[in-house]
């Protein structure tokens, strides 16, 4: 009885949780104006990932790869990262900022990219004067960690790379993590009802891009090299996420004294008012009651559903460990009992996580955590009834096991490509929340119809 | 007029022998765009790696084979919910992706006992499962792994399973094509043979370079069922490992897609004296020639007249109707290489349609040769076409819609330039004489969409 | 007769895949094999098919002439010499084109 962490036990992977360590340092480099990022590496490494965005946002974003071929195997690849970024900085003018992210060959091979970024300056203050491109060296080899981990090395080494002592501004930095622009909107709406001046960093509402009559809209993150440089002057970081951005706000604290502070990821009630808090603590600015009434709001929409039909009812959550880890928290909110969460990676902090240990102190009933798990873990508990679950929450990558199992599937976390406009909802904040419980609901709705199962219960629900 | 450097390229100048516009009086003996060649770093080139082209595009169509890609688990996550293959095997090959998750220490020490491990696992974790692809990848190839003595160590132990490895780690070769090239070899000259296939007609052939994008298999196998001729093998679209194994005793090679898989054609008919029928599988007027192609070689006539007599009437009416409604479009298409030659024509002969651009990522010059002759003049012809290219193009061609992937068909949104999924189509399959009806049907649904017109409408100045 | 030749060869290079096949000797070993058979079916002969390739290249020929007659209704007004020289003709320039002049790097590779 109660919540146990366990580790997967097979050293292979079938049907991994998230990608590899290149593609989070990919996802952090789009969210930055003017930038685009340089995969050093083989062709696939940034292909593959532009094309995983495009199915998450329905949107095409622009990285570009160093594209090694077989002569770097044996003459290093430093020629090709040079060309790559020459080609870039020529055909791009207004480009000012340039990750450079390696990849598992680049890194096995030992490309010295500190030393080319050396050489490469010299070379732009040559042929570009007064053109200012900063080179991030961003190193991420797939064979370590995961894209949660490349999310956080990409941010680090921007902010490491662009910050910048200035004059203080006032600002409050918010590192969000891996999260949607539906949930950089919520976040804006709490900052601007709090009168907060505030850094997003990254700043992606901008991926939910339009069409314009003047055919000029086209997709790229908000965050300018100007909000990095500032971030150095802030009056203190707050990071949503342990996994994802922390790093990067730690990195301020110890070289710009600008104090970090990290909160639980702010999904669910609880998650969203300490986060609230923390920022009226944080900034002096109160929490207004427009934000009470908010909360209110989502409050009374889930009491609508909480002991009618979500108590009892067992659900497995995968995908990033922060979105994990809160979405159990909520969860435990609303009376719907996870029983099983999958972390995906190798990553050993998550057995020292106190949201993890708060859950093995206060379970009252079986819940199995895995770490370093694959989707296969939660595939054969199901085959092999070891589980019964009632709703699975995850990404698009697990569909075939609800499929196949019959079990209702809430899409969240990344990608989510197979149900429409998932992206544009937050999951953070009460408004998120609210929005969950109410997905979840129809979910299970859907499912009771399909199934004919009690479906009258909501004929006059 | 000879090749054209777009503005977009001054500053990379090598780029204008790629990009040709085709004038009257010209053929490729003086003018054929370099291909297959080094990417430019930095350009956003469209190209994918040598892995994709083994794993993604031929091997892992397999419906009863385990994919193992020996690597770190990227690669294995970045093939997994990206095709439109089923299979009439529940789809299993849809459903899973299979890494050795090599780590760090990995790197440093070699892989290969991870390799056997892993291997192990996945054949007890399925074991209904009998047979096994094994990738390598960048890194596994770097640190110089033998995964086929590791293989082998695993066939002596497992007598009941089957490995086949194929070394196509991303950064060989410039682009998926060198994947298609290892893969195709390694079968031939490892694989086929070894399983001798029941014979149950006098007519057999294998079907080479189809994948069964949205059912394409299944449509042109009821023609050969319809035709009484047994398909030895699928090359590879809803095929089995032990089925590719049997290749050697087909009569003929039936061959659509040549660049991926035209290597395996060449090789069975200098091992085993197979002639290769090449044929455009896409296509109205094409399946049609096609097939009394196969109909001339095995002389059934008869039945193949029969078989397209039935399917015109059919679906003719239908494709006159958008034909009717096609007339005149423009087209751009923007894919892997051979369906530029295999569509140009046909949407032309078909549809009324004028495919004015059009760019591939990994096609070879004959690729081109094919395209130019069958292409119009005045068409842009690319080879490794990038981001800025395909702006510059629009701008020169105004296409009405592209027949893309879907992220480029994302950014040309943008534009108000409708896409239609030239790889994994909209609403296929797309090959055969219902599948160009189909193709037609999305085209002309895309160009008709209502919404072009009030995207183009700017509210503040009145309506 | 040259424009006759001509415009034959701009309808197979238009229509036809089998002389764009992977290597130089395959190519020629098509061309010769198809077009030698597209002459014969002109003139009404029949041909002799003994080996598989004999009948690939029937394959690709016969259909082909249909679409030639239909195209060039002149050429079944020629005469047997006449035909024989707009075949050889086509089979010199198309050799031209897709071999001995082709800037494809690839065709000479010895192996596949």
């Amino acid at each position: 009885m109660g919540c146990s962490v366990t580790q997967k036990a097979r050293s292979g992977i079938i049907n991994p949780i998230f990608n590899c360590q290149p593609a989070g340092a990919q996802y952090a480099g789009i969210g930055v104006k003017d930038c685009i990022p340089l995969v050093h590496g083989g062709q696939g490494c940034s292909m593959f990932v532009r094309l995983l965005f495009a199915q998450h946002f329905k949107e095409n974003f622009d990285i570009a790869s160093s594209s090694l071929h077989e002569e770097a195997a044996v003459f290093g690849g430093i020629k090709r990262l040079e060309a790559g970024v020459d080609s870039l900085v020529k055909r791009y003018p207004d480009l000012r900022v340039i990750p450079i992210i390696t990849t598992c060959s680049t890194e096995t091979i030992g490309d010295d990219i500190e030393g080319s970024i050396r050489k490469l300056q010299r070379m732009l203050k040559r042929d570009h004067p007064g053109r200012i491109v900063h080179l991030v060296p961003v190193h991420t080899p797939s064979y370590t960690g995961s894209a949660v981990s490349g999310y956080n090395v990409a941010v680090q080494a921007m902010v490491t790379t662009i910050a910048k002592k200035g004059e203080a501004n006032g600002k409050l930095n918010v590192f969000t993590g891996w999260v949607n622009p539906g949930d950089v909107t919520e976040l804006k709406h709490y900052l601007t009802e709090m009168g907060i001046d505030a850094t997003i960093l990254l700043d992606i509402e901008s991926f939910d891009s339009p069409m314009m009559p003047s055919k000029d809209s086209f997709t790229h993150g908000s965050t300018t090299v100007e909000d990095i440089e500032g971030s150095a002057n802030a009056a203190a970081s707050i990071a949503l996420s342990r996994y994802e951005g922390y790093s990067a706000a730690q990195y301020l604290e110890r070289i710009f004294e600008v104090p970090a502070t990290l909160t639980p990821t702010p999904i669910g009630i609880r998650n969203t008012d300490i986060m609230l808090q923390q920022i009226q603590k944080i900034t002096g600015k109160a929490i207004p009651e427009s934000l009470v009434r908010e909360r209110g709001v989502a409050l009374d929409a889930l009491a609508d559903l909480a002991h009618m039909f979500f108590a009892d009812k067992k659900v497995a959550i995968y995908g990033n460990p922060d979105l994990v880890i809160a979405l159990a928290e909520f969860c435990r909110e609303v009376e719907l009992k996870p029983v099983l969460l999958l972390l995906g990676d190798e990553n050993g902090g998550y057995v020292k996580d106190p949201r993890i240990l708060n859950l093995q102190q206060n379970v009252d009933y079986d819940m199995e955590i895995v770490c370093n798990a694959d989707l296969w873990e939660l595939e054969k508990r199901i085959k092999n009834k070891e589980i019964e679950l009632d709703l699975i929450m995850g990404h698009s990558k697990g569909r075939y096991i609800a499929i196949d199992a019959g079990i209702p599937m809430v899409r969240v976390g990344f990608p989510t490509f197979d149900r429409a406009g998932v992206y544009r909802n937050p999951v953070i904040g009460y408004k998120g929340a609210m929005m969950l419980g109410e997905t979840i609901a129809n979910t299970l709705f859907a499912q009771m119809e399909f199934k004919k199962d009690r479906e009258w219960l909501l004929n006059t629900w | 007029m000879p090749m054209k450097l777009l503005d977009c390229d001054t500053l990379i100048p090598e780029r204008e022998q790629h990009v040709y516009i085709k004038e009257a009086g010209e053929d490729t003996t003086q003018f054929l765009p370099i291909s297959n060649a080094a990417t430019i770093p930095g350009t956003l080139s469209e190209r994918g790696c040598a892995f994709c082209g083994a794993k993604l595009v031929i091997g892992g169509v397999l419906k009863d084979t385990i994919q193992l890609i020996h690597g770190p688990f990227g690669c294995a996550y970045d093939t997994w919910h990206t095709k439109r293959y089923p299979s009439d095997n529940d789809n299993f090959q849809l459903k899973y992706a299979w890494s050795t998750n090599v780590k760090e220490k990995n790197v440093v020490f070699g892989a290969e006992k991870l390799l056997k491990l892993a291997i192990n696992e996945v054949f007890d974790a399925m074991p209904a499962i009998k047979r096994m692809f094994i990738y390598t990848t960048c890194s596994t190839a770097l640190i110089g792994d033998d995964p086929k003595a590791v293989a082998k160590a695993v066939i002596a132990e497992r007598p009941d399973v089957d490995i086949f490895v194929v070394e196509c780690p991303g950064f060989a070769g410039v682009s998926q094509s060198k994947g298609h090239h290892v893969l195709n070899m390694g079968w031939i000259h490892e694989k086929v043979g070894q399983v001798e296939p029941k014979i149950t007609s006098p007519y057999t052939i294998n079907f080479i370079g189809d994948y069964n994008i949205q059912g394409d298999t299944d449509v042109l196998q009821r023609y050969w069922h319809k035709l009484g001729i047994q398909v030895i093998a699928h090359f590879t679209g809803n095929a089995t490992y032990d089925e590719c194994r049997g290749m050697h005793r087909a009569q003929l090679n039936v061959v659509n897609c040549a660049r991926s898989a035209g290597y395996i054609a060449n090789e069975l008919k200098k091992k085993y004296g197979i002639p290769r029928l090449d044929i455009d599988s896409w296509g109205f007027s094409y399946m049609a020639t096609g097939l009394r192609k196969v109909g001339d070689y095995f002389g059934i006539q008869d039945k193949v007249e029969e078989l397209i007599e039935e399917e015109e009437d059919k679906w003719k009416p239908k494709l006159d109707w958008y034909k009717e409604r096609l007339k005149g479009k423009k087209m751009a298409i923007w894919t892997g290489g051979p369906r530029l030659w295999h569509w140009t024509r046909a949407v032309e002969d078909d549809l009324g349609v004028q495919v004015v651009a059009m760019a591939s990522k990994f096609g070879h010059q004959e690729d081109f040769e094919k395209v130019i002759a069958r292409g119009r003049e005045g068409t842009v012809y690319i080879d490794d076409g990038n981001e800025l290219e395909f702006f510059e193009v629009i701008e020169m061609v105004k296409p009405d819609v592209i027949f893309t992937g879907p992220r480029v068909g994302e950014l040309v949104k943008k534009l108000h330039i409708p896409y239609v999924n030239g790889h994994a189509y909209h609403n296929g399959p797309y090959m055969g004489f219902e599948g160009f009806v189909n193709l037609a049907r999305d085209f002309y649904n895309a160009v008709n969409s209502p919404l072009w017109a009030l995207a183009g409408q700017n509210i503040q100045e009145g309506l | 007769m040259a424009d006759k030749a001509e415009s034959l060869v701009t309808f197979i290079q238009e229509r036809c895949l089998w002389q764009f096949v992977s290597r130089a000797p395959d190519r020629e070993e098509n061309i010769d094999g198809v077009l030698t058979l597209v002459g014969i079916l002109l003139t009404g002969g029949v041909p002799k098919l003994q080996t598989p390739m004999d009948r690939l290249h029937f394959a690709n020929a016969n259909h082909l002439v249909t679409e030639i007659k239909t195209e060039f209704p002149w050429i079944t007004q020629l005469g047997k010499e006449e035909l024989f020289a707009v075949v050889t003709g086509a089979i010199k320039r198309i050799h031209g084109l897709t071999v001995k002049n082709s800037k494809n790097g690839e065709l000479h590779q010895p192996l596949y």
